[in-house]
């Protein structure tokens, strides 16, 4: 059982029992809808929380899921509880229709995948009032269905199927957050392009996110349909659906799970009160103005700010919440409760914390040991590329490029700049595919492969410019790659490999730091950590050692040494002529996209045409 | 002649979308900020001509001579404010959508939720037309597409010829360096935000004088406005016109060919497959970005 579980089926069941107490009613309401927002804040939380796919179109689920219920039932007398799978089918297809279409396209990403969402619910509200089968705008009216005795009267048994969906809706990002999918999704958040690299099978998960999305979005837009008991376009598709959870989610906190609860509660327990005082016209106000500052002050959210200072919020909500109780001058108890909320959210998101920046503690002892291993024997082949060319438009990055690569060996790529030593790096991670010609990865062809496959082929690579995921910790960072590597294991179970992979790199003393707490070579040798921790055959090695200073090229040249000992096939790019000399058992030089030599390092750094390429026509060698 | 009449309307009308659009579009492509609240300036400058010409009977064109400075002084405000947070491109979509909501409460605070319209007697443009043959266009859309003619072809020469349109397009590309160059950030975007705001006080009057209003109008923008920014390649001036008169196009000829119900799901469905096949634009080819 993880942490956090049994609270929270405690606290479901206690809501349920909730029902049975003699409640007034107006509790019941209200915390019904506190339980539709929950659901619907946390439905959209998976794809726009987890993955940071933000989106602006819940109102979609919303409204296909009530209009699902109200034409269903009012229309066409079916019974209400077979609506309820129906329209969370409804709406999982139509996250899949979204899903489908913007996830094909790496472009539909970040505003232009917020604003094409933005354009779903319009679509839909178009279509709901054109159509006269489902109502022609004029609004269709929702059934009481026959509550079966022993759930109550028709207002407890709203409350319970509220709870319910609430309850299903946090249960699954509870689950889905502490899942592999869960590393997946954070890893998306961070940097798409690298997840993909590493093996994460990036399509398919934002698929997952957004279909179980769009199911419990749905599941509760059927449930709001019996709230309400009207349903008309503007009160399902409006926009004021993705505001209020937008806000909820910002307000609470995207990246965990307690985050939208946090936020609902907060939010529509407000609301209620400015409601209940006649300050309606306020409701709006408040909220857009929250949206605004927290977005500029804490974009992080309220739980992480409730984590790090809890004394300080809970000590808010009691001074606040007592002294109002006791001094007893204005308000009832609901008042002083979301008074005391309110109290705790502002101390914890206002209240500036003396920033103690953890520093870095320095190594504790730089290994010095230099593992020279005699050259390993050459194995077989194992990547050949086979004239391969890549276009960009009409500049020839790479043309007709043939080379094998065997097993063991460790081969640097150099050439002038622009000569197609990146290109050709990315054309064998996948990040690119060829315009022509074949590249094979032990025998099969990957020419075709999306890059997570080709990184379950056995190939793995690192960035010039790091590109750490940078919300987890380095250990983490490390363990992801490990857990959507070529065998995959759990995150727990892939925390104490990550230990042994940082410990190869000699990073072992940072690996509870985050990536921005790293400096360049750190940064680097991350790379290379988390490259080799998907357990690959090759390594590519983009400019691992450019910026750095002599001590730390050192560095870097014992930890690639260390790496090839373990029997990796490594690929290095780099500019520093005389450390590939030293390190490289085979030098491959590119010039204008094609290959001008390739052979042993010290034959090929005095080939004249190398030279040449290099020092330009007039130099004398 | 219905359809030649639904399409020569319909551009004239794409005058207003792209007026609407201007201003957003320069303000993402050049300014890397997704400004939101253009929609709620446009909306209290539709709310300032109604109620100076309601009151005092002002001209509704001469309206302009107080909105435009006021929605100058208070684009260059929020540029300042946007400027102030440093927020991303993508927080400021999330920070002025919550300004947005404010703007459209104020002011449903001050003028009700009611539809509101300026009476024939100080409005003498609702009701006038210029007929040409058969075709018959309402004055109002001309105005509109006078004005949004202006404004793109004011903005293209700004940007292409002269040096404060180098120096914007310097910024669009990369602000960093362009302030090691000398350019000077903060007061050129300064005076962008308030320019865009001031194409607020225009396409806002040109708003009131044809149409009723209400706070909830500003959200029915939101869908068009975008797909004709999206449309025309964000930070694309010309684009934007193009872009705007393509889409009143196709919203009027889908209006009378079928129904005028059916032109936003057609409408819609059309953006959608355009952004899918194009997405930087139908129009962006030296795009400011």
């Amino acid at each position: 059982m993880r942490r956090g579980a049994i609270p929270l089926f405690a606290v479901l069941l206690g809501l349920l029992a909730l029902a049975f107490t003699g409640i007034p009613s107006f509790y019941l309401v209200l915390l019904g809808t506190v339980c539709f927002w929950i659901a619907q804040a946390t439905s959209w939380n998976l794809l726009s929380g987890y993955a940071g796919y933000f989106s602006f179109g819940q109102a979609a689920y919303v409204g296909v899921g009530a209009y699902t219920t109200a034409v269903l039932t009012g229309r066409h007398g079916v019974g209400f509880f077979w609506t309820l799978p129906i329209a969370a089918l409804l709406c999982g297809l139509l996250a899949l229709g979204i899903g489908a279409v913007a996830f094909r396209l790496g472009s539909l990403r970040g505003e232009i995948f917020a604003l094409l969402t933005l354009a779903v619910p319009f679509i839909l509200a178009a279509f709901a009032r054109i159509n006269r089968s489902v109502d022609g705008g004029q609004g269709t009216s929702v059934p009481p269905p026959d509550v079966p005795g022993w759930l109550g009267d028709f207002q407890q048994f709203q409350y319970l199927l509220a709870v319910a969906v609430a309850g299903l809706a946090v249960g699954v990002a509870f689950v889905i957050q502490h899942s592999r999918t869960g590393s997946a999704l954070a890893a998306i958040h961070d940097d798409e392009d690298v997840a993909e690299v590493l093996g994460v099978p990036t399509y398919r998960y934002k698929m997952l996110a957004i279909a179980v999305g769009g199911v419990l979005g749905g599941l509760g837009g059927s449930v709001y349909a019996l709230q309400i008991g009207f349903v008309t376009v503007e009160s399902v598709f409006g926009l004021m659906i993705p505001l209020f959870v937008i806000v909820m989610a910002v307000l609470g906190g995207r990246g965990h799970w307690l985050g939208p609860v946090l936020g609902a509660v907060l939010i529509v327990t407000l609301q209620d009160r400015l409601t209940s005082y006649g300050l309606d016209e306020w409701n709006a106000i408040i909220l857009g103005a929250i949206l605004a500052v927290l977005v500029a002050v804490a974009p992080a959210g309220l739980y992480a700010r409730l984590r790090s200072r809890p004394l300080l919020a809970l000590a808010g909500f009691v001074v606040v919440c007592g002294v109002l109780a006791i001094a007893n001058v204005w308000g009832e108890e609901l008042d002083w409760i979301v008074a005391g909320l309110l109290a705790a959210a502002a101390a914890a998101v206002l209240v500036r914390r003396r920033t103690t920046t953890p520093v870095p503690t320095p190594a504790a002892a730089v290994d010095k040991t230099d593992v020279d291993l005699p050259a390993a024997p050459l194995g077989e082949i194992i990547v050949e590329c086979r004239g391969v060319a890549k276009h960009f438009g009409g500049v020839h990055a790479l043309d007709d490029v043939t080379l094998d690569i065997r097993e063991g060996e460790l081969i640097g790529l150099v050439g002038p700049n622009g000569s197609g030593k990146t290109t050709l790096v990315n054309l064998l991670s996948g990040t690119f595919r060829p315009t022509a010609g074949e590249i094979r990865v032990g025998g099969a062809d990957i020419t075709t492969l999306a890059p997570h496959q080709i990184a379950h082929v056995g190939m793995a690579r690192t960035y010039q410019i790091p590109k750490p995921f940078s919300s987890m910790t380095v250990r983490d960072n490390v363990a992801t790659a490990i857990v959507f590597g070529r065998t995959p294991v759990s995150l727990r179970e892939a925390r104490p490999l990550a230990d042994r992979h940082l410990a190869t790199v000699a990073l072992g003393h940072l690996a509870d730091a985050y990536p921005a707490q790293l400096n360049l070579h750190q940064r680097q040798l991350l790379e290379m950590a988390r490259a080799i921790a998907a357990n690959p055959k090759v390594l590519l090695l983009d400019e691992a050692l450019a910026g750095l200073n002599p001590a730390e090229v050192d560095n870097a040249v014992r930890v690639v040494r260390r790496i090839h000992s373990t029997g990796i096939t490594i690929v290095i790019v780099e500019h520093l002529l005389r450390v590939l000399n030293q390190l490289a058992t085979r030098m491959v030089v590119l010039d204008r996209g094609t290959v001008l030599a390739d052979g042993e390092p010290r034959a090929v750094l005095s080939d004249p045409e190398v030279v040449r390429a290099y020092l330009g026509r007039q130099a004398h060698v | 002649m219905n359809v030649v009449q639904a399409v020569l309307s319909g551009a004239l009308i794409g005058g207003l979308y792209a007026l609407m659009a201007i201003g957003l579009s320069v303000t993402w492509g050049v300014l890397r900020i997704i400004n939101l609240v253009h929609f709620g300036l446009i909306l209290i400058s539709a709310y300032l001509t109604f109620q100076l010409a309601t009151s005092w009977g002002v001209d509704p064109l001469l309206t302009l001579l107080v909105t435009v400075p006021a929605m100058f002084v208070a684009g260059a405000a929020l540029q300042w404010l946007f400027d102030r947070l440093a927020v991303s491109e993508f927080n400021s979509l999330l920070v002025s959508f919550g300004l947005l909501i404010i703007t459209i409460q104020v002011a449903a605070n001050i003028w009700s939720a009611d539809f509101q319209r300026m009476t024939a007697s100080v409005n003498p443009y609702a009701t006038a037309s210029v007929s040409l043959g058969r075709l018959v266009f309402p004055v109002t859309t001309l105005v509109a597409f006078v004005l949004a003619g202006v404004v793109v072809l004011g903005a293209h020469l700004v940007l292409r010829r002269t040096f404060a349109g180098r120096a914007l397009r310097a910024i669009a590309q990369d602000s960093a360096v362009a302030g090691a160059f000398g350019v000077d950030h903060r007061r050129l975007s300064l005076v962008l935000g308030g320019l865009v705001g001031a194409t607020a006080a225009l396409a806002g009057a040109v708003f009131a004088l044809s149409n009723a209003l209400t706070p909830e109008t500003a959200y029915e923008w939101f869908g068009i406005v975008f797909a004709v920014v999206i449309l025309g390649g964000v930070g694309e001036v010309t684009g934007t016109l193009a872009a705007g008169i393509l889409v009143g196009v196709l919203s009027g000829v889908v209006a009378v060919v079928w129904s005028p119900a059916t032109a936003p799901f057609v409408l819609f469905t059309a953006i959608i497959l355009a952004l899918l096949l194009r997405p930087r634009g139908l129009f962006a080819i030296g795009a400011v970005r």
